[in-house]
C-alpha cells in the first residue's frame, strides 16, 4: 500500500511547474552546460596565471630586457658589494632562524601532542600567537625589548647590539609557529604504536623515536623548512623597524628592507636596475631553494642505523627529560613570547596620542585592501583548489598544484616590485595594484587550506549529489561546500590577517597607499628624520591597535577551527 | 519498451580498457545485474550510463535521445552507491528530501513523499538523525529512500549490499529488488557476487575486461553460459581439456591426454578437435558404489553447512571437485576411492579459447 501512495505521489509531484528563477538558480542552471564548465575553468586558470603568477615573476623578464643598465650596476664593485650583502643576510639569516626553528620546534611539538599537562590549551594558544602579531608591530617590540634603541628611553633588556642576532630573534618569532603547528600536524597522524613497538623491541624511547618516527615525518621537516624560509626571506616591515631603531637602517640590509629603503628615497626610479637585479636574485635563490628542498623530501635518506644505546638511554630518562620540556618552555617564555608583548609596555608610557583620524584612515585602507584580496582569493581560489584536489593525479592538476605555492615562496617585496613593472604601462591606480599584489600571496593560503579540505572529503557525495538531480553548482554549494565552510573562512581569515600585516609588497609597489604598516613605518622613519621620540610612542600605539585587531581575528580562526575539530562525529 | 541503449562505448584509463566496445540495451521496468570479476569495468560503465565518466567513443542513449554528453542532473538517473555517501551535514529526513528539495518541488508534497517513503522502510523513528548515528543496514536503507525519493525512473545500483554484514545481504536482496518493481523503476544493479545476481535480477550481463560476454536470464547464463569463464564464473565448475573422439545423438565422447573418457552435450565440434570441457561442480556426482566416467581419490572433504564439497584427485588429470548436499557428509573419508559421474546433458564443451586456458578460467 505504502509503495504505490509514493508512486502516485510521484506522478502528481513531478508535474509541478518550477518555481520562478533567480539568480542563483540561473548559475545553477549555467553549471550543467559542458560550454560553461569549460569556459569557467579556463577562466579560473587564466586569471591565476595572468593576474598571480606572471606579475609576480614578469621581473625576471624585465632583467632581461633591461640587462644593459643593470650590467652597469654588476660592473659596479661597490654597489655589487652591498647587493650580496643584503642577499648573504637574508638568505643566511633565514637559514640560521630555520635550523633552530628545527632544534627547539621538535621537542615543543612532541610536548603539544604526546603529554598531558595543566593549561595545555592556553600554550596552544600562546604559540599561534606571534601569527596574529603584525610584523611591523613585533619588530618594534623585539628592538626595544633585546636592542639599544637609539635616541629613546625605553626599560629594555639591551644586550644586543648586533643587527644580524637582531634580526634573527625578531624572525625566529613569527617563524617558530609555523615550525610547531607543521610538524605537531604531522605527529598527529603518526601512530604511537610504532614507537611502543620499538620500545618493546628493547629501544629506549629516544632510540625509539629518532629511529622511527623522526624519518617517518621528513616530510613535515621539509614543508616546515620551506615556511619557515619563506616567511624569513619575506619580511620586510618589522626588519625595517627594528634596524632603523637600533639606527643600523643605513649600516645593515636584507635583501628586503634594501628594496624598501631605495623605494622609500625619492627618485626610486634611477635606482630600478639595481632593485631589479636584487629581486631577481632574491626570486632565483628562493625558487632554487624550493627545488632543492622538494628534492631533498623525495631523494634524500639520512642514514638512521647507527644506534648509541647507552647515551641514548641516559637522556631517555628522568632529568633529561624534564630539562628537554623545561628548556622548550623556557624558549618559547623568553624568546617567543615575551618579546611580543613587550611593545605593550607603551601603555605605561605617557605620551602623545597618534593622528587618530589619520590612523583610522590607514586602518580603513588596510581593511580595504585585505577585504578585496581575500574576497577574490575565494571567489577564484576555490574553484581552483576544487580542480586541484580532483586532478591530481594529471599532467595539468600537478602543474597547477606546484604553482600555486610560487608566490608562496618568493619574497613579497620581490614580488611587488615584479608586479609594479608587470603593471607599470597599464597605468592602473595604485590603490588597485596594491590590492592586486596583495591577492597575489594570499591567494595560496585559500588555496592550500582549501585542497586539503576538499581531499579529505569522499568525491561521492557530490557525485551522488549529482544523479539525484543537482546540477554541478548545486551540488557544490548543498552538499560540498557545507563540508568544507569552516577550512574554507580558516583559510580566508588567514589570508586577510596576512595581508593586514603585510609591509614590504605594499611598499614594492606603491609607498603612498597608507596601510597601517605602512603608517607605522612613515612615523620611524620621520622619528629617525626628526630625532622626536613622540613619533616612535605614536607608533607604538599604532602597532598595539593593528595587533589587536589581528589578535580577534587570530581567536575567530581558533574558534572556527575548534568548532569543526570538535564537531560532531563517532570516532 | 526501451529505456537504456549503450551503443560501443570505450574508456580507457592509461593502459587499461575499462570498457572495450560495450553493447548493452536495458528494457523498461527490467532489474538488470552487470556481474564480473573486480576490476572488469563495472564502475565505469555504471559511471558512463550516469554522467560521471564521459565515454571515449560510442553513445549512450535513453529512451530515443542521445544522453552522451548531457550532465548528469539531467539524465533522471540515481546512482546508489556502496559507500551510501548520506550527506553528513544533513540528518536522515533531509538526506531523503535531497532530490525534490533541488528540484524545487512543493514542501507539503515532499513532506508527505518523505513521510511515506521511510515509513516504507520502517524508518520514521529515525529522520531526525544524523547519517553517522544509523547502523550501517539503515545508512543503506536511507541511501535506497533517498534515490527512491527522487523521481528518477532510472536507478543505479553499486554493489549496493558489499558493505553489510551476510544475513543482512540475503534479507536485503529480496527487499531493494521488490521496491524497485513496486515502483516500476528500471534498475541496473553491479556487482561481483553470483549469487546475488543469480537471485535477483530479471537478466544478467556478464562482464570481464572492459567486454560484455553473455546477456541473458539467470538460468540461461548459469546453465548454458556462452565461454568457459562464464562457466566457470558463474557457478564453479570443473575444467577439463579433451579431444573429440566420436558425436551421436546430440551427446560427444571425449578423451583427455591421460586416455580418460568422458562425455558431454555436444557443441558442433567435428571429431579429432581440441577443446576445453566444463561440468558444474554441483553437477559433479561421486559415488563409492556406482560406476563413473573414471576413479579418484578424496583428498579433503568441506563442510560448508547446506552443502559440503570434495576433492578428489585423480591420476592422469588432477583435482576435480564435487558438491553434494550436507546429508551426503557421512558417505565419504578422505582416502576413499569414489567413482567421477556426470549425466552428459549438463557438461558443456568449447573451443580452445583464444588467450589460453590459464587466462580464460582465471576469477579474479
Amino acid at each position: 500500500m505504502a509503495i504505490e501512495r509514493c508512486h502516485n505521489l510521484f506522478t502528481h509531484a513531478t508535474g509541478l511547474p518550477l518555481v520562478a528563477m533567480s539568480l542563483i538558480d540561473r548559475l545553477d542552471g549555467a553549471s550543467s552546460k559542458r560550454r560553461v564548465k569549460r569556459f569557467w575553468l579556463i577562466l579560473v586558470i587564466l586569471i591565476f596565471l595572468i593576474l598571480i603568477i606572471l606579475p609576480s615573476i614578469y621581473v625576471l623578464f624585465e632583467a632581461v630586457s633591461q640587462w644593459g643598465s643593470i650590467n652597469e650596476v654588476v660592473s659596479d664593485s661597490g654597489k655589487m658589494a652591498v647587493i650580496w650583502g643584503a642577499v648573504g643576510n637574508s638568505f643566511s639569516i633565514a637559514f640560521i632562524v630555520t635550523i633552530i626553528d628545527i632544534i627547539v620546534g621538535i621537542p615543543m611539538a612532541w610536548l603539544m601532542v604526546r603529554k598531558n599537562f595543566p593549561g595545555k590549551r592556553f600554550v596552544d594558544t600562546l604559540i599561534d600567537m606571534p601569527l596574529a602579531f603584525p610584523t611591523a608591530a613585533l619588530g618594534f617590540s623585539v628592538a626595544i625589548f633585546w636592542g639599544i634603541p637609539q635616541g629613546l628611553d625605553v626599560p629594555g633588556l639591551g644586550i644586543v647590539v648586533s643587527p644580524y642576532v637582531l634580526v634573527i630573534l625578531l624572525h625566529l618569532i613569527f617563524t617558530y609557529p609555523y615550525m610547531v603547528r607543521t610538524l605537531s600536524g604531522i605527529l598527529e597522524q603518526l601512530d604511537p604504536n610504532f614507537e611502543t613497538a620499538g620500545m618493546t623491541l628493547g629501544a629506549s624511547r629516544f632510540t625509539a623515536v629518532r629511529t622511527i618516527t623522526l624519518p617517518l615525518f621528513r616530510a613535515g621537516l621539509v614543508t616546515g623548512f620551506i615556511l619557515c624560509f619563506a616567511r624569513s626571506l619575506s619580511e620586510t616591515g618589522g626588519t625595517y623597524i627594528a634596524l632603523n631603531l637600533i639606527g643600523k637602517q643605513s649600516a645593515f640590509f636584507t635583501g628586503p628592507t634594501f628594496i624598501s629603503d631605495l623605494k622609500n628615497q625619492a627618485g626610486s626610479e634611477a635606482a630600478m636596475p639595481e632593485l631589479i637585479l636584487i629581486s631577481v636574485l632574491l626570486i632565483v635563490f628562493a625558487l632554487l631553494m624550493l627545488f632543492v628542498a622538494k628534492l631533498m623530501m623525495d631523494k634524500v635518506k639520512i642514514p638512521w642505523s647507527k644506534v648509541w644505546p647507552k647515551f641514548e638511554r641516559r637522556i631517555s630518562r628522568g632529568l633529561a627529560v624534564k630539562m628537554r620540556n623545561g628548556l622548550s618552555s623556557f624558549f618559547l617564555a623568553l624568546f617567543i613570547i615575551i618579546p611580543s608583548f613587550f611593545i605593550f609596555s607603551f601603555l605605561l608610557i605617557e605620551g602623545p596620542l597618534p593622528d587618530m583620524a589619520g590612523l583610522f584612515k590607514a586602518m580603513g585602507i588596510s581593511f580595504l585592501v585585505a577585504g578585496a584580496a581575500t574576497m577574490f582569493d575565494i571567489i577564484f581560489g576555490i574553484p581552483m583548489a576544487l580542480y586541484i584536489a580532483r586532478n591530481k593525479d594529471k599532467g595539468l592538476g600537478k602543474a597547477l598544484d606546484m604553482l600555486v605555492n610560487v608566490p608562496l615562496i618568493i619574497p613579497t617585496t620581490a614580488l611587488g616590485l615584479s608586479l609594479y613593472l608587470f603593471w607599470s604601462s597599464a597605468s592602473l591606480p595604485g590603490l588597485v595594484l596594491v590590492i592586486l599584489g596583495h591577492i597575489s600571496f594570499t591567494y595560496p593560503l585559500v588555496v592550500r587550506n582549501v585542497i586539503g579540505a576538499v581531499e579529505e572529503v569522499d568525491p561521492s557525495y557530490e557525485e551522488i549529489a549529482k544523479t539525484l538531480g543537482a546540477k554541478p553548482f548545486q551540488a557544490f554549494r548543498k552538499v560540498l561546500l557545507p563540508v568544507i565552510q569552516s577550512s574554507v573562512l580558516a583559510g580566508a581569515i588567514l589570508a586577510f590577517t596576512r595581508s593586514l600585516g603585510e609591509t614590504g609588497a605594499t611598499i614594492a609597489i606603491d609607498p603612498t597607499i597608507n596601510t597601517v604598516p605602512i603608517y607605522i613605518v612613515n612615523l620611524i622613519n620621520k622619528f629617525r628624520d626628526l630625532n622626536n621620540p613622540d613619533y616612535v610612542y605614536q607608533a607604538a600605539v599604532a602597532s598595539i591597535t593593528l595587533t589587536a585587531v589581528c589578535f580577534v581575528m587570530m581567536v575567530a580562526v581558533k574558534y572556527v577551527t575548534r568548532r569543526k575539530l570538535g564537531g560532531r562525529g563517532h570516532d | 519498451m526501451t529505456e537504456i541503449r549503450l551503443d560501443g562505448l570505450k574508456k580507457r584509463f592509461g593502459s587499461d580498457m575499462a570498457a572495450d566496445g560495450t553493447d548493452l540495451t536495458v528494457e523498461s521496468g527490467e532489474y538488470l545485474c552487470i556481474l564480473g570479476p573486480t576490476g572488469a569495468g563495472k564502475t565505469t560503465l555504471m559511471r558512463m550510463i550516469c554522467g560521471l565518466t564521459e565515454p571515449d567513443e560510442g553513445r549512450v542513449f535513453f529512451g530515443d535521445q542521445d544522453v552522451t554528453y548531457l550532465d548528469t542532473a539531467e539524465r533522471g538517473a540515481t546512482m546508489l552507491s556502496q559507500t551510501y555517501a548520506l550527506f553528513p551535514n544533513m540528518r536522515v529526513k533531509e538526506n531523503v528530501l535531497f532530490g525534490s528539495w533541488i528540484k524545487g518541488w512543493p514542501e507539503e508534497e515532499s513532506q508527505q513523499l518523505a513521510r511515506n517513503i521511510l515509513s516504507m522502510m520502517h524508518m520514521e523513528s529515525r529522520s531526525k538523525a544524523y547519517p553517522d548515528e544509523l547502523s550501517g543496514g539503515q545508512q543503506q536503507r536511507i541511501a535506497l529512500a533517498r534515490a527512491l525519493a527522487s523521481g528518477s525512473r532510472v536507478l543505479l545500483l553499486d554493489e549496493p549490499l558489499r558493505a553489510l554484514d551476510a544475513r543482512l545481504r540475503l534479507e536485503l536482496r529480496k527487499d531493494l529488488k521488490g521496491m524497485v518493481k513496486a515502483m516500476g523503476l528500471t534498475a541496473i544493479h553491479v556487482t561481483h557476487d553470483q549469487d546475488e545476481a543469480l537471485e535477483m535480477a530479471d537478466r544478467i550481463a556478464v562482464l570481464r575486461a572492459g567486454r560484455i560476454i553473455q546477456v541473458g536470464t539467470p538460468k540461461e547464463v548459469f546453465e548454458d553460459p556462452k565461454t568457459p569463464f562464464v562457466a566457470n564464473f558463474v557457478g564453479r565448475s570443473n575444467m577439463i581439456q579433451c579431444r573429440v573422439v566420436q558425436s551421436a545423438e546430440g551427446k560427444v565422447v571425449l578423451e583427455n591426454e591421460g586416455g580418460l573418457r568422458m562425455e558431454a552435450k555436444d557443441g558442433g565440434q567435428p571429431p579429432g578437435t581440441e577443446v576445453l570441457m566444463a561440468v558444474k561442480v554441483g553437477n559433479t556426482k561421486i559415488s563409492t558404489k556406482l560406476p563413473g566416467y573414471f576413479e579418484g581419490r578424496v583428498e579433503k572433504i568441506l563442510y560448508e553447512g547446506a552443502t559440503i564439497t570434495a576433492e578428489v584427485m585423480v591420476k592422469g588429470l588432477g583435482l576435480v571437485y564435487s558438491k553434494l548436499p550436507n546429508r551426503k557428509f557421512d558417505d565419504f573419508r578422505e582416502g576413499n576411492t569414489v567413482s567421477v559421474n556426470w549425466s552428459p546433458e549438463k557438461a558443456r564443451v568449447f573451443d580452445i579459447p583464444e588467450g589460453g586456458i590459464e587466462y580464460e578460467i582465471r576469477v579474479d
